[in-house]
């Protein structure tokens, strides 16, 4: 169990700056995920973390001792790898027992064949035993023991490599992109196992990912990471509803928000392809230059509404429906999210009246930094015609399960 | 059933392989087929493979005051009995084990940490020293061994085994090996190992090497296939004490004191200096092919 507090961290690999600057805090048992396209350096903070490399400057603190300069085996932590890195050689059994062996044994005890018979050596073994036949148990792999990691599929060498990380209960679990290799069917499945051990342990657990859809359902917090530093930190709802930065908006959701340029008049009304959205920024400097309205918050409607736009493209996945449409006015192509039933009303080629949720739409400034707005009136919303009742143009509240199995 | 057409570029591939394999294995047939022939049959080439395995009359045996009656033998049994009583060719192979042996671990000793060094750690002048070894690779024994023996003759080392061990114990080949082998073992598996608690010195042993072990077979039947027939360097460093010879030294033996009639033994002797290697390599064959292509892992 373990505070872990990171300090200005920065690392440069040659000219190229990988981290700059990064300062988190990790509370005792808290579940953190560090996401972030790939190259953004988020691996390579997790390595700093474990002492796999060091830092060009800035301090890292385990439970306030900082622990810069200390080797990585001596730091208590335990990493998962992407590839699992299950010592081929070794039988499941032997691979589990192996950070229990490499502490609680002497060098001497460590040897092959006469390193049993050695004062002591039984019992340690015995109890070594015991462990790793405990933590076999937690993860269900009993019956793999004698195996080989080549004999195993890629779930089980994942529980092996689970195993092997808990067994010698660290003060901190490492992560890394732990559920990449595996089909999309088992990650799922994996994911809800890999929630469920932390609140059984109650350990720390920072988790790496590319994968948005991971970090939002099994974490405490989501540390969004572009370009070597951290963008937001804070729970996954809060990432979602309200991003600081759009760079965070366009990585969090699938599909991804809908970006569309905005002008804001001198009264601070904002306007969006030629409509008044009836929004405003709030102060007078603030100049909001897009806006952001995500996938479920755009809705078809019979009636002339905010915008109008032609089907591009239509994606059924079963219980909810992507169209994919270019609107009047805005060059990339928008994404809305709709209820499946709607299917055959709709043609690729139709043109379609769309409105917006104003209490969902996010505004940026030019810099992409968000910005705050208020309502201006509370006249509601052009009803839509029957047949398309707003409800069903808003994406139902799908669990993350299914919106990942089609990711 | 199957019919097979005549192809002529089939043809061409197989009477070139054909000759090939008979240049190689001509030379193999004639060392086993002497090595069973009586005397009079290897000087006038007659008797087949086997040889009329007539009995014979060792001549030595007679001198030495014996009845001939005593003295009759099968050609076969004359030549390998020969081979053991003329020199002590049991002392030889345990020469040649010994050596080999000793070569071959004091190599890996070297090579091991070296190439995971140069393969997975960073450090100031790794593409250096790396270069350097390449180089090494280059350089043919001979060129050096002249330095060497004096080298080793200051030193006071001629007539040992350790003259015969020293010279050898670094392989820049092994190294440049093994170094290959070591790219492709994934690095977390390292990291892994060093979460684990492991220091990079148990990373070689307890993680690389296992890991390693086909690259290390292949490495093995390169290094004692060389030192095991190695004629040159014995040859240089061995002048004097007759029990540190190796097999092939073994060879002269044969040649120097009966230099008429003793290619029945010599051949005998020759057949027995291979038959070792032969038969580790055929166990051997399969992993051996596997660590030449390097595909050990995975």
């Amino acid at each position: 169990m373990a505070r872990l507090h990171l300090k200005d961290i920065r690392k440069s690999f040659g000219e190229t700056r990988v981290l700059t600057g990064v300062s988190l805090d990790i509370a005792d048992g808290e579940f953190v995920s560090l996401v972030g396209p790939s190259g953004c350096g988020k691996s390579t903070l997790l390595r700093i973390i474990a002492g796999l490399e060091t830092q060009d400057s800035g301090r890292f603190e385990i439970d306030e001792q900082r622990v810069d300069g200390v080797r990585a085996a001596d730091r208590n932590l335990s990493m998962v790898f992407q590839s699992y890195a299950l010592y081929p050689h070794l039988s499941v059994g032997e691979n589990i027992a192996v950070p229990l062996n490499m502490r609680q044994l002497n060098a001497l005890q460590r040897l092959p064949v006469i390193g049993p018979f050695l004062p002591g050596a039984r019992g340690r073994r015995r109890a070594i035993h015991a462990q790793v036949a405990r933590a076999a148990e937690m993860l269900d792999i009993t019956h793999l023991l004698g195996r080989k990691p080549g004999q195993l599929s890629g779930g089980q060498r994942q529980r092996v490599a689970v195993g092997r990380a808990l067994v010698r209960e660290p003060a901190a679990f490492l992560l890394d992109e732990p559920l990449s290799n595996l089909d999309a069917k088992l990650r799922v499945h994996m994911r809800a196992e890999i929630a469920q051990l932390h609140r059984w342990l109650g350990a720390t657990f920072i988790y790496v990912t590319h994968d948005q859809v991971e970090a939002m359902t099994m974490s405490d917090r989501i540390a969004v990471m572009l370009d070597g530093e951290l963008l937001q930190v804070g729970a996954p709802s809060e990432v979602y509803e309200r991003p600081a930065d759009i760079r965070v908006a366009e990585f969090i959701g699938s599909p991804k928000i809908n970006i569309l340029p905005a002008a804001t008049a001198a009264d601070g009304s904002i306007a969006c392809l030629g409509t008044e959205t009836r929004m405003a920024v709030r102060g007078a400097e603030v100049r909001a230059s897009q806006l952001g309205v995500r996938p479920e918050g755009l809705h078809l409607s019979r009636e002339p509404a905010d915008f109008t736009g032609e089907i591009l493209h239509l994606e059924n996945l079963g219980p909810e429906l992507y169209v994919q449409l270019r609107l009047q006015g805005c060059d990339a192509p928008a994404t809305l999210r709709a209820d499946a039933a709607l299917l055959p009303q709709l043609a690729v080629g139709q043109s379609v009246h769309l409105s917006f949720r104003r209490d969902r739409a996010l505004a940026f400034d030019n810099d992409g930094k968000a910005v705050e707005t208020r309502l201006l009136d509370r006249t509601p919303q052009t009803t839509p015609a029957s047949g398309i009742k707003p409800e069903q143009g808003i994406a139902p509240d799908l669990g993350e399960e299914r919106r990942a199995a089609h990711v | 059933m199957t019919t097979y057409r005549f192809s002529t570029g089939e043809t061409i591939k197989h009477v070139v392989l054909i000759l090939g394999a008979l240049v190689v294995l001509l030379p193999f047939y004639l060392m086993v087929s002497t090595s069973l022939k009586a005397p009079q049959e290897i000087e006038t080439n007659r008797g087949g493979f086997l040889g009329q395995q007539e009995m014979m009359v060792d001549g030595d045996c007679v001198r030495q005051g014996n009845a001939e009656e005593d003295c009759r033998q099968r050609p076969v049994v004359y030549n390998y009995t020969q081979a053991f009583e003329k020199a002590p060719l049991l002392r030889y192979l345990l020469n040649g084990v010994i050596v080999t042996v000793s070569i071959f671990i004091i190599q890996v000793v070297v090579a091991l940490p070296c190439a995971y060094a140069l393969a997975k750690l960073r450090f100031r002048g790794r593409s250096l020293v790396f270069g350097a070894v390449i180089v090494c690779l280059l350089i043919p024994v001979h060129a050096i061994a002249l330095p060497l023996y004096i080298g080793l003759a200051k030193a006071g080392l001629t007539n040992s085994y350790a003259a015969l061990i020293i010279p050898w114990t670094i392989s820049a080949f092994g190294i440049f090996l093994m170094r290959q082998f070591f790219m492709t073992v994934p690095d977390d598996l390292i990291d892994a190992a060093r979460m684990d608690g492991m220091s990079e010195f148990a990373i070689v042993w307890r993680v690389m090497l296992p890991a390693a072990v086909p690259a290390l077979l292949a490495f093995a039947i390169f290094s004692v296939v060389a030192h095991w027939n190695d004629y040159f360097w014995p040859r240089i460093v061995i002048t004097s004490s007759q029990e540190l010879f190796t097999p092939p030294l073994g060879l002269r033996e044969f040649k120097g004191e009966m230099a008429d009639h003793a290619y029945g033994p010599m051949m005998a002797t020759a057949t027995i200096i291979v038959t070792p290697l032969i038969v580790a390599f055929l166990l051997a064959q399969r992993r051996f092919i596997e660590g030449i292509t390097l595909s050990g892992m995975k």
